[in-house]
């Protein structure tokens, strides 16, 4: 016994531990988040009460703060491997991290005033949005099946937690639960697959699997792997026939956590599958691509033609998400005849003014909910006479949402569309017919909002005086607003350009 | 003759491990569903250990068979054990053909995926899962604990560092979900009051 | 021994959890499902790191339980909480018929 552990010993001063070398630029951006997590949850213990107020803002700061290495990196413009490549900062992981701090940022904004105003426990509440929001930098950056499990389960957790936020709401508690169950079984199913790839290829890093199962050929073992993972990331994107959590849990959910539920968390899962699917099922288009064919044209389809029948505008715009979410697939669907880059970049524009006119959306609901205190449709009528800014922009979301220019979702659905028509493949030919009649589908449903917001009178009774705006919710509308607007417009090439760099 | 040992071990292991989990699927009391739980992890910890995986064995005895099985069974006994079937999932369940149908078609597709890929050859380039497995440690001259730690913490460190946030986050989560406020009535929330 | 055989207990296992998470109806048992699917993925992981000779796999497995046992903490405290209100309702409705 005490031979064994000398002999343990004597192994150990053979062979001391090596520091792993660590490029701690290019982890700078989630370094700063936790630090920034932390110093907000060292200031709310020494003020408790008193602080309160600030913690929004210094959590916004934080998110703020995290942006500029993320900037200097871009800057620096070399692409950083960290733990033989299971770790990589390159630009199109950098576009995404802004992308995430940003929609952090506007969702911090969002809740200001919410959670101040209700009675939850605020500050927890901004630690989990931290925490969740570094789950997605890591996201981001990884290329390595453990990581990206990881950060996956990071993004989700406190996710769940803020599902149910509306402690004493059982429909908000129940919100939650689905949504746990259902994320936390996708989870299962989706590791069911990554340890059979793990298994055939004897390596978790992207890269080595991508070539191992080249080697290998397609066997059945690997085409089950390929579907169990898809389908577990299918989940977390709300792709049809896996999107039944995410109505109920868009209404119950508290509605600042229903935009980060909708635009970052989706985002999230969209840059899983598009690391797992670019980069280590890239040599198995003939497995990959018709199932996120099958997936991506029942997800606009079943979205669209659910939303019509929606009369509450949360639910729509969770339907419209389903919908958004299959034109994000779309050029996930034809990535062999494009090359991958061309694909990526397709959906990481369809991402970036995804986000900004979805944000602006819940944003125009949210403020006009405190008049309304309602979510359907009927008592937006009239709008256009106690908030008419209101009824301008949320105008404006609503046309880039259904793709009409000059805004951003024109450009978006341009890139989708261009990706699937360039190879003049069948596949890709087919998915864009489909998801141009859709599109015309859409339009039927933001029109009608429209047509309530400007053409209808109030219901008897309404208060008509003008509607005041807290500042945070102003502030939040005005970015979305500028985004939509200019990556629509003078943006557009550049925003292109900067896409077409993501350097693979 | 050691063979022989090793498929005994895994045809008794591997049979309370299907034991259990049938247990756990099939009982309709939670207090015995969560029991055939824990004889279930134990079976696979057994499994673990027939593969040369002692620190994981240990593990999952230690936070599974210790610490999940015994949190599940504190919650349901703190429900009651009547009353534990009552927190329902209502849109998730389905039809109890369609799960049936939809667990053979599971299996066959497994089954199918395994034992379709061919008995492999020496090069195990057609597929892995004919090959024989392995029974020795994967690297005799160092004990399991250190190598599992070396890994942990050179290619994974991040990840590592990651899931510490992930538990604590969880941890402050749940506690300031289900924390009690003094006395205070539960009021449920007028409707409409999730907008706003 | 084949690496088969484990493969193919783990795969009956898998879906022994997913049948048990379509028909249970109750939170804390869909929850245990899916530990058994989580624990077919460790059996297939640990077989597999075996097979390749590589301890990747029983760290994957090890990644997996901490996960997994967030995973459940965060559960049971949803359900806890929906349990707590439900029984404030009912509570309350026996108020009312009361007075």
């Amino acid at each position: 016994m005490v031979a064994t552990l000398l002999g343990i010993l004597a192994q150990i001063e053979q062979a001391p531990f090596v520091r792993p070398a660590i490029d701690w630029h290019a982890v700078a951006p989630e370094l700063v988040l936790l630090a920034g997590g932390a110093l907000v949850t060292v200031f709310d213990l020494i003020f408790m009460e008193r602080g309160r107020k600030y913690i929004p803002t210094l959590t916004g700061l934080t998110f703020l703060a995290a942006l500029v290495p993320v900037l200097t990196l871009w800057d620096n413009g070399i692409a950083r491997s960290l733990f033989d490549g299971a770790y990589i900062t390159d630009r199109y992981a950098l576009v995404l991290k802004a992308l995430f701090l940003l929609s952090g940022y506007v969702i911090v904004l969002m809740s200001t005033n919410y959670m101040a105003e209700g009675d939850y426990y605020d500050s927890e509440y901004y630690q989990l949005i931290s925490a969740s929001i570094l789950g997605m930098l890591v996201m981001a950056s990884s290329r390595d099946l453990i990581g990206i499990f990881v950060a996956l389960e990071l993004i989700s957790i406190p996710a769940y937690l803020m599902a149910a936020w509306r402690k004493r709401d059982l429909k908000s508690n129940e919100a939650g639960l689905k949504y746990m169950l259902m994320g936390v079984f996708a989870s299962a199913i989706m590791l069911y697959g990554m340890s059979l790839l793990y298994g055939l290829t004897g390596d978790t890093k992207l890269r080595s699997i991508s070539s191992a199962i080249a080697d290998q050929g397609t066997t059945p073992i690997i085409t089950m792997a390929i579907i169990f993972v898809i389908i577990g990331f299918g989940f977390k994107v709300s792709a049809v026939p896996f999107h039944t959590w995410a109505p109920d849990t868009y209404e119950g959910a508290p509605t600042p956590l229903t935009a980060f539920l909708a635009v970052a968390s989706k985002a999230a899962g969209f840059v899983a599958l598009m690391n797992v699917v670019l980069y280590a099922f890239e040599f198995q288009p003939e497995i990959a691509e018709p199932f996120i064919w099958l997936l991506s044209a029942a997800t606009m389809t079943v979205g669209n033609l659910i939303a019509i029948r929606q009369t509450n505008v949360v639910r729509l715009l969770a339907y419209s998400g389903v919908a958004q979410a299959g034109y994000m697939l779309a050029p996930l669907a034809v990535y062999e005849v494009n090359g991958i880059e061309a694909s990526a970049s397709a959906v990481v524009t369809y991402l970036v003014i995804y986000a900004a006119m979805n944000l602006g959306a819940f944003a125009v609901i949210m403020a006009a909910a405190r008049r309304t205190r309602s979510g359907e449709i009927d008592s937006y009528r009239g709008m256009l006479n106690w908030a008419p800014g209101l009824t301008v922009l949320m105008t404006i979301f609503l046309f880039s949402l259904a793709g009409i220019p000059p805004f951003g979702g024109w450009f978006a659905k341009f890139e989708v569309f261009r990706v699937l028509l360039t190879g003049n493949t069948f596949s890709g030919v087919s998915l864009a017919v489909i998801a141009a009649v859709n599109s015309v589908v859409a339009a039927f449903y933001y029109l009608n909002i429209m047509k309530n917001m400007w053409f209808m009178d109030a219901p008897e009774g309404t208060d008509q005086s003008k509607l005041k705006i807290p500042s945070p919710l102003v502030a939040a509308l005005a970015i979305t607003l500028i985004v939509t607007l200019v990556t629509g417009t003078v943006l557009a090439g550049p925003l292109r350009n900067a896409t077409d760099f993501l350097a693979f | 003759m050691g063979n022989v040992a090793e498929v005994i071990v895994f045809l008794i292991s591997g049979a309370i491990v299907l034991g259990g989990g049938l247990g756990v699927i099939l009982n309709r009391n939670p207090v015995h569903a969560a029991l055939s739980l824990i004889a279930s992890f134990f079976g696979v910890a057994v499994l673990f250990i027939s593969q040369e995986a002692h620190f994981l064995a240990f593990v999952q005895v230690v936070v599974y068979g210790g610490a999940i099985v015994v949190l599940f069974l504190f919650v349901i006994m703190l429900l009651g054990v009547d009353r534990a079937e009552q927190v329902r999932v209502e849109q998730l369940s389905m039809q109890r053909p369609l799960a049936i149908v939809t667990g053979v078609m599971l299996f066959g597709l497994a089954m199918g995926g395994l034992f379709l890929s061919g008995p492999g050859g020496e090069e195990g380039a057609v597929a892995a899962t004919g090959q024989q497995s392995a029974m020795v440690p994967i690297d005799e001259t160092e004990p399991n604990v250190r190598q599992l730690g070396l890994d942990l913490f050179t290619r994974n460190v991040l990840a590592f560092e990651a899931t510490a946030i992930l538990l604590t986050i969880a941890t402050v989560g749940a506690v300031v979900l289900v924390r009690n406020e003094g006395a205070e009535d539960l009021v449920v929330d007028e409707p409409g009051t999730s907008i706003g | 021994m084949l690496l088969n055989q484990f493969l193919g207990l783990a795969a009956i296992l898998f879906c022994i959890g997913v049948y048990g998470v379509l028909t249970r109806r109750n939170g804390v048992m869909v929850l245990m499902s899916i530990e058994l699917i989580l624990n077919a993925v460790n059996i297939n992981l640990v077989a597999f790191g075996a097979y390749q000779g590589d301890v990747g796999g029983q760290v994957f497995a090890l990644f997996v339980i901490a996960v997994a046992a967030a995973e459940v903490g965060v559960g049971l405290a949803i359900v806890l909480l929906i349990y707590r209100n439900r029984r404030s309702i009912d509570v309350s409705e026996a108020d009312l018929l009361q007075g």
